[in-house]
C-alpha cells in the first residue's frame, strides 16, 4: 500500500495531490507541467519544499533523507554516472546499499547485544547485495553491456541500465519518470511488455509517470490523473480513461495547450474557431458531436518551422515568437506566442538545435486540424 | 660592481627553491581553494558576490599592494603574524615561507575559479540519483561530485602552481631577495638585470620557460587522457546532442 498527500506552492502554481493504491504498477498521468515529475521527486526526497505525508507499506517517509527512503528513482534522462562503466554504475548502487544496510545491521546488532546478548546475522547483507545486482542484471537483460562505457549506449540501453541500477539498490518501489520518452517507437513495443512484467520478475512495485494514455492503459492497473497540480481522477485506467473518452477526447486529457473557443464558421468537415485571445484555429469536425467550447492541443502535435512553410496539409499555420525553452532531458518544451495566444510545443533536443531555437526567435507553428481536440 | 657569474649549482638552487615555494603555496591553498570553489558553485547565500569579488581581488590589485598588505599582516603588529611566528619558531618575513604565502595569495583566485567551474559543470541530477541509491552526502561527494569536477580542479591547481612560480611583486615585498634563502627565479632574474648580468638573467628566464611549458604540457596530456569520462571522447557525444553532460537548469516544475 502506497499513499501520499503532498502540498507545495510555487508562485502561481500550487501542488495539492493526494492518492493511494496497492497495485503492482501505478501511473501518474497528466500533461507536461501538471506536476507529475515534481511528485516523483518529492517521493524520492529531492523536493524539501514539498510538505505532506508519504507512506510506503506502513512506513512513513516524510522527513527522511533520500538515501534512507529505499525508492529507486529513474529520471527521464537516465542520469547514468558518465565516469563509470555500466558495471560501475550498478556497483555504485549495490555498494551504497551495502554500506547503508551494514550500518543498519550494525546498529541492530548493537541493540541486540545490549538487549539479550545474541548478535544476529551480520553477514547476510553483502550476499543480499550481490543478489540484488545479479537479479537486476538478469531482469533487465544487460549482461552484455556491463563493460561498456555509459556514453556508448543507445537510448533504450541507457534506460534499462538506469532501471537495473535502481534495482541494484534493492528499493521497495521503483519510480520511473517517462520511461519510454527517450525510446523510439519500434523499441517501445518491445519494452512495454517488459516493463509490465517487471514487478513480477523483481518483486518491486512500480510507479511510473506518463503523458501517454496508451502507455498507461498498457501498463498500469491504477492511474492518478493530474491537472495543474491537482489530482482530478484516480482509479482503474479502464474506467478513468473511459470517462475521459466520454468527456471528449482521451488524448486531450493530457494536452498541454487548452483554449476556450467560440465557433466562427462551419465548413465541410471542419470548424473554424477563435480562442478568447483571438487566435484562429481550424479543427476537424466530428459528425454527431456537439460543437466544442474548449479545445486542447498536445505539445508534441505542434510542428515547428524556422521559415514560412510552403504548401502543407496542416490547416493551421501561424507565425509566432519563441518566449522560453524548457529542457526535459532529451526533449525541449518550446513556449511561443502567436499574437496574444500562448502555445507550448514539444520537440526533440535534436530538432531544437537544428532549428536553432532560442528566445525571441521567429517560428512557424503548424497544427493539423485533427490535432485540435475537443475537450468539452 | 658586477658579481661573479652563476655556477650551475647556483642556478639549480634557485630553480629548486622556486619549485619548493610553488609546491608549498599550492599545498597551502589546495583545501581552502577547492572548498570555496564548491561553496561558490553549489550554495546560494547572501554576500556571494562580495566573496567572489574578494577572491578575485589579488588578480586585479597591483601585486605590490597585496605584498604591502601581507607585510602588515605577517608583522608582529598583528595577532596573525605573531601566531604564525610562534608556530614556525621564528620570524616569517624574509623567509621562503613568506614567499610561499605571497604566491599562495596571488594564485588563490585561479584555483578557486577552476574548482568553481569544475563543480558547476557536475549535473545536480547525478548527485540526486546517487543519494536516492542510498549514498550519503559524503559518499556522493567523494565518488560522484569530485571525480566529475576533477578536470576543473586540476586546471585550477596547475594554473595556480604555474602562477605561483612566477610571482614577483608581492613576493619581493615580503620575502626580500636573499640569494640562497628567498631568491626565486623571478626575483633572481630581476636582481641580475639590475646588476647588468643579462646573460645570467636569460638563463633563469630560460628555466622559467622550460618549467612553465613542462607543467602546462603535462597537465594538458593528463587532462586529455582523462577527458573520456567527461563526455568529449565519442562521436555520439561530439554531435552535441547527448544531453547527459551539460544538463541545462530546469524550472521548478515539469
Amino acid at each position: 500500500m502506497i499513499a501520499f498527500d503532498l502540498h507545495a506552492g510555487y508562485g502561481d502554481f500550487t501542488l495539492a495531490a493526494r492518492a493511494a493504491w496497492e497495485t503492482p504498477i501505478a501511473a501518474l498521468f497528466g500533461a507536461s507541467g501538471s506536476g507529475k515529475s515534481t511528485i516523483l521527486e518529492a517521493l524520492a526526497g529531492l523536493r524539501p519544499e514539498v510538505c505532506g505525508e508519504i507512506t510506503l507499506n506502513g512506513r512513513p517517509l516524510q522527513g527522511l533523507p533520500p538515501e534512507q527512503r529505499r525508492l529507486g528513482w529513474v529520471p527521464q534522462d537516465a542520469a547514468l554516472f558518465p565516469h563509470l562503466t555500466v558495471r560501475g554504475n550498478l556497483e555504485f548502487a549495490a555498494r551504497a546499499r551495502e554500506l547503508r544496510s551494514r550500518g543498519a545491521t550494525g546498529r541492530r546488532a548493537l541493540a541486540h547485544a545490549a538487549g539479550d546478548g545474541s548478535a544476529s546475522a551480520v553477514t547476510c547483507a553483502p550476499d543480499a547485495t550481490g543478489d540484488s545486482m545479479v537479479r537486476a542484471i538478469d531482469a533487465l537483460e544487460i549482461g552484455a553491456l556491463l563493460k561498456r562505457r555509459v556514453d556508448a549506449l543507445s537510448g533504450g540501453e541507457r534506460q534499462r541500465v538506469a532501471i537495473a541500477r535502481a534495482l541494484a539498490s534493492a528499493p521497495e518501489l521503483l519510480l520511473l519518470d517517462e520511461p519510454l520518452a527517450s525510446v523510439d517507437r519500434p523499441l517501445r513495443a518491445r519494452i512495454i511488455p517488459f516493463l509490465a512484467e517487471l514487478p513480477a520478475r523483481t518483486g518491486v512495485p512500480v510507479l511510473l509517470v506518463s503523458h501517454d494514455p496508451l502507455e498507461v492503459r498498457a501498463l498500469a492497473s491504477h492511474v492518478v490523473v493530474l491537472s495543474a497540480g491537482e489530482v482530478v481522477a484516480q482509479g482503474d485506467p479502464r474506467d478513468v480513461l473511459a470517462a475521459a473518452t466520454a468527456l471528449g477526447n482521451l488524448e486531450a486529457f493530457a494536452a498541454e495547450n487548452r483554449f476556450d473557443v467560440s465557433v466562427l464558421q462551419r465548413g465541410p468537415g471542419t470548424l473554424s474557431l477563435s480562442t478568447t485571445r483571438g487566435c484562429r484555429l481550424e479543427m476537424a469536425a466530428i459528425e454527431g458531436f456537439p460543437e466544442p467550447t474548449r479545445v486542447a492541443v498536445r505539445a508534441e502535435d505542434i510542428l515547428l518551422a524556422s521559415a514560412p512553410p510552403g504548401h502543407v496539409s496542416a490547416q493551421n499555420v501561424m507565425a509566432g515568437r519563441v518566449t522560453l525553452l524548457e529542457s526535459l532531458g532529451r526533449h525541449v518544451l518550446v513556449h511561443a506566442t502567436c499574437g496574444d495566444e500562448r502555445f507550448v510545443a514539444r520537440v526533440t533536443e535534436r530538432a531544437s538545435s537544428a532549428l536553432r531555437l532560442e528566445p525571441d526567435r521567429q517560428v512557424f507553428l503548424l497544427i493539423k486540424a485533427h490535432s485540435v481536440l475537443a475537450l468539452g | 660592481m658586477s658579481a661573479p657569474a652563476d655556477s650551475a649549482a647556483d642556478v639549480l638552487d634557485i630553480a629548486l627553491l622556486t619549485l619548493r615555494v610553488g609546491l608549498l603555496s599550492t599545498a597551502l591553498i589546495l583545501l581552502p581553494g577547492v572548498a570555496l570553489g564548491w561553496v561558490l558553485a553549489r550554495c546560494e547565500f547572501r554576500g556571494r558576490t562580495l566573496v567572489q569579488t574578494l577572491v578575485a581581488l589579488p588578480m586585479v590589485l597591483p601585486p605590490v599592494a597585496v605584498g604591502l598588505a601581507l607585510l602588515l599582516l605577517l608583522s608582529r603588529r598583528f595577532a596573525f603574524g605573531r601566531a604564525l611566528e610562534d608556530l614556525l619558531g621564528g620570524p616569517v618575513l624574509l623567509t621562503w615561507w613568506a614567499a610561499a604565502l605571497a604566491s599562495a595569495v596571488m594564485s588563490f583566485p585561479l584555483l578557486v575559479r577552476g574548482a568553481e567551474q569544475g563543480f558547476a559543470a557536475v549535473p545536480r541530477r547525478l548527485e540526486q540519483v546517487a543519494r536516492t541509491l542510498g549514498a550519503s552526502r559524503v559518499t556522493v561527494f567523494r565518488r560522484v561530485t569530485l571525480p566529475l569536477a576533477a578536470r576543473g580542479i586540476l586546471y585550477g591547481i596547475v594554473f595556480a602552481f604555474a602562477r605561483g612560480l612566477g610571482e614577483f611583486g608581492a613576493t619581493t615585498i615580503v620575502a626580500g631577495n636573499m640569494p640562497g634563502r628567498t631568491e626565486t627565479l623571478a626575483l633572481g632574474m630581476y636582481a641580475r638585470i639590475e646588476n647588468f648580468r643579462d646573460g645570467d638573467a636569460l638563463v633563469l628566464a630560460g628555466i622559467s620557460v622550460v618549467l612553465a611549458f613542462g607543467i602546462t604540457w603535462c597537465a594538458e596530456l593528463f587532462l586529455r587522457r582523462g577527458a573520456g569520462h567527461s563526455g568529449g571522447g565519442t562521436p555520439r557525444a561530439k554531435s552535441g546532442l547527448s544531453a547527459a553532460q551539460g544538463l541545462p537548469a530546469r524550472g521548478p516544475l515539469r
